[in-house]
């Protein structure tokens, strides 16, 4: 411990430090190329046996080798547990949202390409049995807009959000889902401000494109009521244009911040989509009468001045820029960055963003084909961990847990709890995806151990110990370890946990205590 | 952690940093990320750790309308911007009038309790204690939200190298208040605001009254040893959450947070705000040694429907001002050493847009409040204006007075922090007599 002191103050005191207050001023630009350099490490340059080493001896030794996790490693690129050695189960983790014992195994039989294919290929993979309990469970998920108009409001919002929480954790679909995810942050809405519309944007725009081409997405979002109220396109006129859908369609939806459009583009093109409204019970519609029909310019392109007379027509003037912003090569390079940070790694580099973006130039867009080449096996056995959302490591609690589920409303409540209510997210840039905005939410995940792992009721949720009690103890952990962890627990945590289980009765409630516990546990938090 | 003592500077606080730095190194997280490699050598003496003010830190989120907040109705060009949504001046004999705080700016009655004039902000207004600055925010232009957040919490526009907050800066480069306390900064919310990040035992707390890991009592020791034991390998920054977090467990259990009664006559709303706040009340009034809360409120973005007569920007504005209010009279005026300041990312338009809302803008408006807070006035610099040729592309209320300025007044005068250099890198503060 002294010596860590000791290196600790050298590192963060410069010998050259100035005195008190004065303040020694950097050059960034050595420092945003280590970064740079050492997201490259990381992710690609590293042999992996030294990486485990690295890893290994860091885990072991925590003081004393300050100097050899040195600041060439990026910030939220943390490797993974030495014990994560199958290229294959670092996949099931990455294309699911949870391990369970039968997956890995369906993954190992199948082999890393064949895996990715065929989750890649989900509408080749049965999924008719959650389809209809989700039918016959919450019925307003099939009504149109027309029909949810008179629906009460927190039942809408209820079984969207329960519904979605019962197709992650059961859908054999599990890369898609991890998709529909992605892409309901990415075109976040807040179900506050627009109720029962969100019902139609999920299934039409979200769920109907997640692993499609990104220009029908967008194109579908840019004509989903739902998105044109969340972001007051509706509310939009030519006497004083709204520009919150036009600032946004551009920053968060396809060219990205520093994609290259400025204050003036925003303007020119609210005035470009107005007109761009919502009538009646969520029917998108362009109304010619608010269209504002003068000259625009938007990102360098002219749209000449028209007239009222060309009525209904008026709505090529938006197609027309919502086709140059698809084919901009700003939003591929988007697209492909937030892809890579979604799938691969919170610090992708120019490299691995410079490739993605050029399967998006070369596909027109198609988003299974980005997917599938972020998720080689040369790139994801290398990639750091990345720390699960509450959505995210909630379904990945129920799915290894493997409890028997008739309602899904306490796991609902649940997710509130810990920090992520569905469709609840009020600004239009999503859940973060974080490391340092969730780690600290700590607390509540150890208390949903305890929660899920007693669930024990066959009108709700049931979780059965019986398996888990039909052997010794050591057998009982080991099949934890092949529910929860693939097979791959670290070592620390299968001592702890054994440890513990074995330090009482072995019995229904100690039982449930280490399941709680191997939920809780560090290594749980990741995928 | 007794034996982390450094000869050299023999403060424990300057330890605890040295430690996150070096933990922060061995974990994988880049150290130069969490604390720049120029740090400057940090002034850390005891003489300064007590009668120093707690502060509260409260974001706007939204891009708050400060020509709503705080009216110039002697600016005719408010009324000429705003057709619709523009609320009547104090004198006038509409029962919407506004309540007047300066004889140029006024209240609308959402921030001042109603007709009478007599709640929400304006006892803390009237007795000198809270202190509106107009026409701030920051110099850098972005009408991003997302950008223009960041900036702002993290205290410097446009550098990705640093991903800590001003706030979290100020708790690491300064010693504790109380030497042992587990839990120096709280943000009442799911997950760390980007103002907090860096401090040291500072966690996200939704609700702190409920703050507990389940299960049965009498196996939660060894539970909790598991948990500790399972975490001490874990990388950063989840491993110092997590031991932050089994003794926050602990010091919560002790707190009495059902059963606490507001001091004043103070009622806090039971809007999530105002839970907040009086959570932190709680807090503050225990002692446990919450050196800064970082309290978020939403719903600003008003691109329609910004009538501050009534709807969603008259209830935020109500809820705003009468729990900040309520927090005023239990701790503030109670004497606690509490500043609280508020700011938002950016202002509004200045002329409203066709749906009775606003786009998003530049210049808006900041509060500070507390006893040492040189308040009961409007603190403006060199007012440009509504006229069109003084906006701001033609659109804008200008930025004349950086955020930084006031902050960093603050944190000098209040918090009684000399690092101003790290806590605000690359700007050098111009003081405007916020403090006393």
């Amino acid at each position: 411990m002294r010596t860590m002191t000791r290196v600790g103050s050298k590192a963060q005191r410069p010998e050259s430090a100035a005195d008190a207050g004065q303040e020694v001023r950097p050059d960034p630009t050595p420092r945003r190329s280590f970064v740079f350099l050492g997201a490259l490490a990381v992710s690609a340059l590293i042999p992996r046996a030294a990486r485990a080493q690295r890893v290994a001896r860091r885990r072991a030794a925590p003081a004393g080798h300050a100097e050899d996790a040195n600041a060439l490693v990026p910030r939220e690129s943390i490797a993974a547990f030495t014990e994560w050695d199958s290229s294959v189960t670092r996949l099931v983790r990455r294309a699911t949202l949870g391990i369970t014992a039968g997956e890995v195994q369906h993954a190992s039989s199948l082999g890393y390409q064949g895996y990715l294919n065929y989750q890649l290929n989900y509408a080749r993979i049965d999924d008719s049995a959650v389809e209809s309990f989700v039918q016959q469970k919450w019925p307003l998920m099939s009504q149109t807009s027309d029909q949810l108009f008179s629906a009460d409001a927190g039942q809408v919002r209820t079984q969207l959000q329960e519904s979605t929480i019962y197709r992650a954790a059961f859908s054999q679909r599990q890369l898609y889902h991890r998709m529909v995810e992605f892409w309901s942050d990415h075109f976040n809405q807040d179900v506050d401000k627009v109720g029962y519309l969100l019902v139609a944007d999920q299934r039409d725009v979200i769920r109907a494109h997640a692993l499609g081409k990104f220009p029908d997405l967008l194109k579908a979002s840019a004509h989903s009521a739902s998105m044109l109220v969340y972001l007051d396109q509706n509310a939009s006129r030519s006497v004083a244009p709204n520009q919150n859908y036009a600032r946004e369609l551009m920053e968060l939806h396809t060219l990205g911040v520093d994609g290259g459009y400025t204050q003036n583009d925003v303007a020119e093109l609210s005035r470009v989509l107005t007109g761009w409204t919502v009538q009646g019970r969520g029917n998108f519609v362009f109304n010619p009468a608010i269209h504002d029909w003068g000259s625009k310019t938007v990102l360098g392109v002219t749209i000449p001045a028209g007239s009222p007379a060309v009525g209904a027509d008026g709505i090529k003037e938006g197609e027309q820029i919502l086709d140059m912003l698809v084919h901009h090569p700003s939003t591929a390079r988007f697209i492909a960055t937030k892809l890579l940070r979604w799938l691969l790694t919170a610090t992708p580099s120019d490299t691995q963003i410079g490739a993605i973006a050029s399967v998006y130039r070369a596909t027109g867009g198609d988003i299974k084909a980005m997917v599938r080449a972020i998720l080689n096996d040369s790139w994801l056995p290398a990639a750091p961990m990345k720390l699960k959302r509450p959505f995210h490591y909630l379904v990945s609690s129920v799915r290894s847990a493997g409890p028997s589920v008739s309602s899904v409303t306490p796991l609902n409540g649940q997710l509130g709890v810990l920090g992520q209510s569905l469709f609840s997210w009020d600004t239009p840039d999503g859940y973060p995806d974080k490391i340092e905005y969730w780690a600290g939410n700590i607390v509540p995940r150890w208390s949903f151990g305890t929660t899920m792992s007693n669930y024990n009721s066959a009108t709700t949720i049931q979780v059965d110990t019986t398996p888990y009690r039909a052997g010794s103890p050591d057998a009982a952990i080991d099949l934890i370890d092949q529910n929860f962890y693939g097979g791959e627990m670290p070592l620390a945590t299968r001592s702890g946990l054994s440890s513990y289980l074995k330090a009482g009765t072995f019995n229904d409630t100690r039982v449930r205590e280490t399941i709680a516990l191997a939920i809780a546990a560090n290594a749980f938090q990741w995928y | 952690m007794d034996d982390l003592h450094d000869a050299d500077c023999g403060c424990q606080e300057y330890n605890e940093l040295s430690r996150r730095q070096f933990l922060a190194a061995s974990a994988g997280v880049s150290a130069a990320a969490l604390f720049p490699a120029w740090l400057p050598k940090i002034v850390m003496s005891n003489n300064y750790a007590s009668g120093r003010d707690i502060i509260v830190s409260v974001f706007m989120r939204g891009g708050a309308d400060g020509l709503s907040l705080a009216v110039p109705f002697a600016d005719a060009n408010y009324y000429a911007s705003r057709s619709t949504i523009a609320i009547p001046q104090p004198d006038s004999s509409a029962s919407t009038h506004g309540i007047n705080l300066d004889g140029f700016f006024m209240f609308p009655q959402a921030m001042a309790g109603g007709a009478a004039g007599t709640g929400g902000l304006m006892p803390a207004f009237v007795a000198q204690d809270l202190l509106i600055v107009h026409a701030t925010g920051q110099l850098y232009v972005s009408r991003s939200h997302f950008d223009a957040q960041r900036y702002m919490e993290v205290g410097k526009p446009v550098d990705p190298a640093l991903v800590t907050g001003w706030l979290g800066r100020h708790l690491a480069s300064i010693p504790p208040l109380k030497p042992d306390a587990p839990l120096r900064g709280i943000g009442v919310a799911n997950g760390l605001q980007k103002t907090l990040v860096g401090g040291p035992k500072t966690l996200p707390i939704a609700s702190p009254a409920n703050y507990s890991i389940g299960g049965s009592t009498a196996t939660q020791p060894q539970r909790l040893a598991f948990l500790d034991a399972d975490y001490a390998n874990a990388d950063e920054p989840v491993r110092s959450a997590a031991l932050a977090a089994t003794d926050t467990v602990a010091l919560l259990k002790s707190v009495n947070f059902a059963g606490y009664a507001p001091a004043n006559g103070a009622v806090y709303p039971t809007s999530s705000f105002g839970r907040a706040l009086q959570s932190v009340a709680v807090l503050i009034k225990n002692d446990v040694g919450i050196e800064a809360a970082q309290v978020d409120l939403g719903g600003w973005d008003t691109h329609s429907a910004q009538d501050p007569l009534a709807g969603s920007m008259f209830n935020t504005m109500r809820d705003f001002s009468n729990s900040i209010g309520a927090f005023y009279a239990d701790v503030i005026a109670m004497g606690y050493n509490v500043t609280l300041v508020a700011i938002s990312e950016f202002g509004r338009n200045v002329r409203e847009n066709g749906s009775r809302g606003t786009d998003h803008g530049r210049g808006s408006v900041m509060f500070a409040l507390g006893k040492g807070i040189a308040g009961g006035r409007v603190l403006t610099k060199n007012w440009p204006g509504l006229a069109r040729e003084n906006l701001e592309a033609g659109q804008d209320l200008r930025v004349t007075v950086d955020y930084r300025d006031i902050l960093a007044e603050i944190v000098q005068n209040r918090l009684a922090n000399p690092n101003l250099g790290f806590v605000f890198p690359d700007w050098t503060p111009t003081m405007l007599g916020v403090t006393r």
